[in-house]
């Protein structure tokens, strides 16, 4: 029993920990943001970023600082990723909406309430998918103690039943996540606008301009230098270049 | 003349605490294709601000804000605020176009206006003599498309370019942008316009595009011109990146870029067939200069030319009585960020807070306009009571000068009142005045070393491997089995016994060969003895050891009639010996020990068989 609970207490203090950023070098960049300097920041939070990939905050900073060098769409990028990982982050997701208005996009759909909305986004799909991993271990546990003791089948019953109606529950609302726009999304980086082509090559038409900053759905990125995109709201797809544009 | 389509829909019951009314009207419901016609759109509610409405998206129309115009009024402390805004619209397309309902949110309810239905007809046909051109003047051959395309360069069939009226300004110095479009060929297709971005610059429409053609190093062009009035946020580097558009061309003429109503007519075309060309404008940069030094005061960042007049609604009033107090700056320049001047010390009065309304002007390509500052004030005392002068400063660009404008004093005839003074408040329902935003900006950056705990947890559970995920399955089905196993044994412990029996008996067997291997036969003949009744037990159901040789076998012999004489004998032989070594004082010596466990293997292998046979029978 000693051994379980120092075990628990272990893996909940390394998980505290980790990811964590070197305070020290973390306010060395943001003076940098501070004094105007953000292409140094930038790196520095881009460095962050790759060392500890599972930190929104340098996500974050790194979007800011795209922001303040006038590159809309690659701050709704870094937006983007640090709110996959933290959607509860009111300051994220302030960025973003003011991202998205800048770039004529609406990051609270028109006509959805701001409550909905805040609770689809409550979780992570990352939270989401661990959640629905722990239950699944959870009621595994449980049905095995059910089967094997008899005499605790009456005390089991419930637990067991919540256990599977929650881990239904998140697979549930991953499955509705899929339709996010957020979810295997883009965003159109290319200075200006990125044109739309349609088919895989220079040869085909361009038939559309797609503006920095657009968030679009990535159908398809098995082509070397293509992606396929949709755009569900207009109901269009074509093909941009994988250089025009960054998956989320 | 007014073509009205005023309406106000609510779209839930209107809230008696929060008054907010829209209404939207056009100068005119018919309006030919190269014309534009005018929007309104009038707010009007019952606080000291009102909302912004919002402009949805109109593909056919381009939309340019023309200004804003305020009126507010205060009569006993009650506020009413009308703002109008203007915007002017150009048609895109012939035919029946819609205006959609525009929506203004008060943050708790939205209000729509109605739609409105404009009717776009095609450009009337201006007679011209024969031979000459609109203005009269003799008309030149216009070049065909085929032809202009050969005899010019790719890049200068169609351009963009961008310049600005001055190199280096102030802060909030007005600066004009203009875009001009190039285009030598007819276009197949709407092209797209994608303004540029600004740095270190606010921008304010200066509506309508202007139309025309000019000739460059000998070349004909039509061009459309966009002028943006840009103003610098701070000292330093400003910049307009790019803008660009994006348009699709065609071997053959399909509109005359030299016909005067081509801008209209290129905006008016559905999407066809064509080479897609993109051009892009140069970047310009500007030098934001800095302030000169010598700032009186009064100076809060006003940079134009202004006038300032003030002065109270009444000459004489009774103490508790309100009083407005009007401040006017009026003049070329961004009033758009212009605060209130700051109003002298007055201990003869309560003060309360400063509203604004503001009226905005693009008369000339020029911002201008006039903002309004209201205070209310309320006398505290009886008798002549002064006003002090109101100052106002601001920065003329063009004499690089600071120049302070004074209104005041003012005189007030005080006389006694029947009371205590009223509280006045502009926001709406008596609650303090809201903040009112200047401009958006991002949130700061994040000082967050540690991710979030969720986060950080959820991410490592996520990076386990799927295949992990397979135990918890194998366990259940582990269990299961178990569980029916188990279940099975109590529903039928003879049969469970008797399954058994042969598994328990070759173990007894390996113990009994492990004890005669460590040299201890006298231990394994006692165990080889157990092991058999066991057997014998597990297999009849019968406890062997209460019953002597004769009568198991005699059992063994009434369960499993199929069942040999031999093996029976078999049975009897092995008794035998194993009693006589368990019993005797010396017990068994290694050869025998190893006689009776091949013997004992022997009959086990011969049994199984038989219990076998005898079962399937």
């Amino acid at each position: 029993m000693k051994k379980t609970i120092l075990f628990t207490l272990f893996a909940v203090c390394s998980v505290h920990t980790a990811g964590a950023y070197d305070r020290n070098i973390l306010a060395e960049y943001n003076d940098l943001y501070k004094n105007g300097g953000y292409q140094a920041a930038l790196d520095g939070y881009k460095e962050m970023a790759a060392k500890e990939p599972g930190n929104p905050s340098a996500f974050y900073n790194a979007g800011n600082a795209y922001f303040r060098m006038n590159k809309p769409g690659l701050a709704l990028l870094y937006y983007g990723k640090a709110f996959r990982l933290d959607p509860r982050d009111s300051d994220v997701r302030a960025n973003m909406d003011l991202v998205m208005k800048r770039t004529g996009q609406a990051f609270v759909p028109e006509g959805m309430p701001k409550a909905l909305h805040y609770l689809y986004y409550f979780f992570s799909d990352g939270e989401l998918k661990a959640a629905a991993v722990v239950l699944w271990w959870l009621a595994c546990l449980l049905l095995s103690l059910y089967a094997l003791k008899a005499g605790l089948r009456e005390r089991l019953s419930g637990p067991l039943l919540g256990a599977g109606l929650l881990l239904a529950g998140s697979l549930l609302w991953l499955m509705a996540r899929a339709s996010s726009p957020f979810n295997e999304a883009a965003v159109i980086t290319a200075e200006g606008s990125a044109q739309l082509l349609s088919g895989p090559g220079e040869t085909f038409k361009a038939y559309a301009s797609l503006p920095e900053g657009r968030l679009v759905k990535v159908l398809d990125d098995t082509d070397d230098v293509y992606y396929e995109i949709g755009i569900p709201r207009e109901g269009i797809k074509g093909w941009i270049k994988k250089t025009s544009a960054e998956k989320i | 003349m007014t073509f009205a389509a005023v309406a106000l829909t609510f779209l839930s019951a209107r809230p008696a605490s929060a008054a907010l009314s829209i209404s939207a009207e056009t100068d005119k419901t018919t309006v030919e294709i190269n014309d534009s016609l005018y929007l309104t759109l009038t707010v009007t509610g019952d606080s000291a601000s009102v909302p912004e409405p919002a402009l949805p998206r109109m593909d056919n129309f381009n939309v340019y804000s023309s200004g804003r115009s305020q009126n507010i009024s205060i009569i006993n402390g009650k506020i009413s605020t009308s703002v109008a805004f203007t915007y002017i619209l150009s048609p895109r397309f012939i035919g029946k176009q819609k205006i959609p309902p525009i929506s203004v949110f008060n943050g708790k309810e939205k209000y729509l206006t109605q739609e409105i239905e404009i009717t776009v007809t095609k450009a009337a046909a201006t007679a011209h003599p024969p031979g000459t051109d609109q203005s009269g003047r003799p008309a030149r051959r216009q070049p065909s498309s085929a032809e202009t395309r050969t005899a010019m360069k790719p890049e200068d069939l169609l351009y963009l370019t961008a310049e600005t009226d001055k190199k280096a300004a102030y802060p909030n110095e007005q600066i004009n942008l203009t875009i001009r479009f190039y285009t030598a060929v007819p276009l197949t297709s709407n092209p797209q316009y994608v303004p540029p971005q600004f740095k270190n610059l606010i921008s304010e429409d200066l509506p309508p595009v202007r139309n025309g053609e000019t000739v460059v190093k000998g070349a004909r062009y039509s061009y459309s011109e966009i002028k943006t009035a840009l103003f610098g946020i701070e000292e330093g580097r400003a910049s307009v990146n790019p803008a660009s558009v994006v348009a699709q061309i065609h071997s053959e003429s399909a509109i005359d870029p030299f016909d005067p109503n081509f801008f209209q007519q290129f905006f008016s075309m559905s999407a066809g067939q064509g080479e897609t060309r993109r051009v892009a404008s140069n970047p310009v940069e500007i030098r934001i200069l800095p302030l000169p030094a010598g700032a009186p005061p009064s100076f809060n960042g006003a940079v134009g030319n202004f006038t300032l007049s003030a002065g109270p609604d009444h000459k004489e009033i009774k103490t508790g009585e309100a009083l407005n107090l009007s401040v006017t700056v009026a003049g070329k320049g961004n009033l758009k960020i212009l605060t209130a001047p700051k109003l002298p010390d007055m201990p003869d009065f309560k003060v309360y807070d400063t509203m604004s309304s503001l009226d905005i002007s693009k008369t000339g390509d020029v911002i201008g306009g006039k903002k309004t500052f209201t205070t209310i004030l309320i006398p505290k005392t009886e008798g002549r009571r002064i006003i002090p002068p109101i100052r106002f400063s601001f920065l003329d660009p063009q004499t690089r000068s600071y120049r302070e404008l004074t209104a005041g004093p003012f005189e007030l005839l005080v006389k006694k009142g029947d009371g205590e003074g009223k509280n006045f408040s502009f926001a709406h329902g008596g609650q303090p005045a809201g903040i009112t935003p200047l401009a958006s900006d991002i949130r700061y950056v994040s000082d967050r070393a540690v991710p979030p705990l969720l986060a950080a947890a959820a991410g490592r559970v996520s990076a386990l491997p799927l295949w992990l995920n397979l135990f918890p399955a194998a366990a259940v089905l582990l269990s299961l089995w178990l569980a029916r196993l188990n279940d099975s044994r109590l529903k039928n412990p003879l049969l469970f016994r008797f399954r058994k029996a042969g598994g328990a008996a070759r173990a007894g067997l390996a113990a009994a060969a492990e004890k005669l291997a460590a040299g201890r036969p006298q231990e394994a003949a006692p165990l080889l003895y157990d092991s058999l009744l066991a057997y014998l037990h597990g297999k009849s159901g019968l406890k062997a050891s209460g019953l002597t040789m004769k009568r198991a076998l005699s059992l063994l012999r009434e369960k499993f009639p199929d069942i040999g004489e031999h093996s029976l004998a078999e049975i009897r032989d092995l008794w035998e010996k194993l009693e006589a070594a368990h019993f005797s004082p010396g017990g068994a010596g290694p050869r025998e020990v190893k006689d009776m466990i091949e013997k004992y293997s022997s009959l086990l292998d011969l049994l199984e068989r038989e219990f076998k046979k005898s079962k399937r029978k």
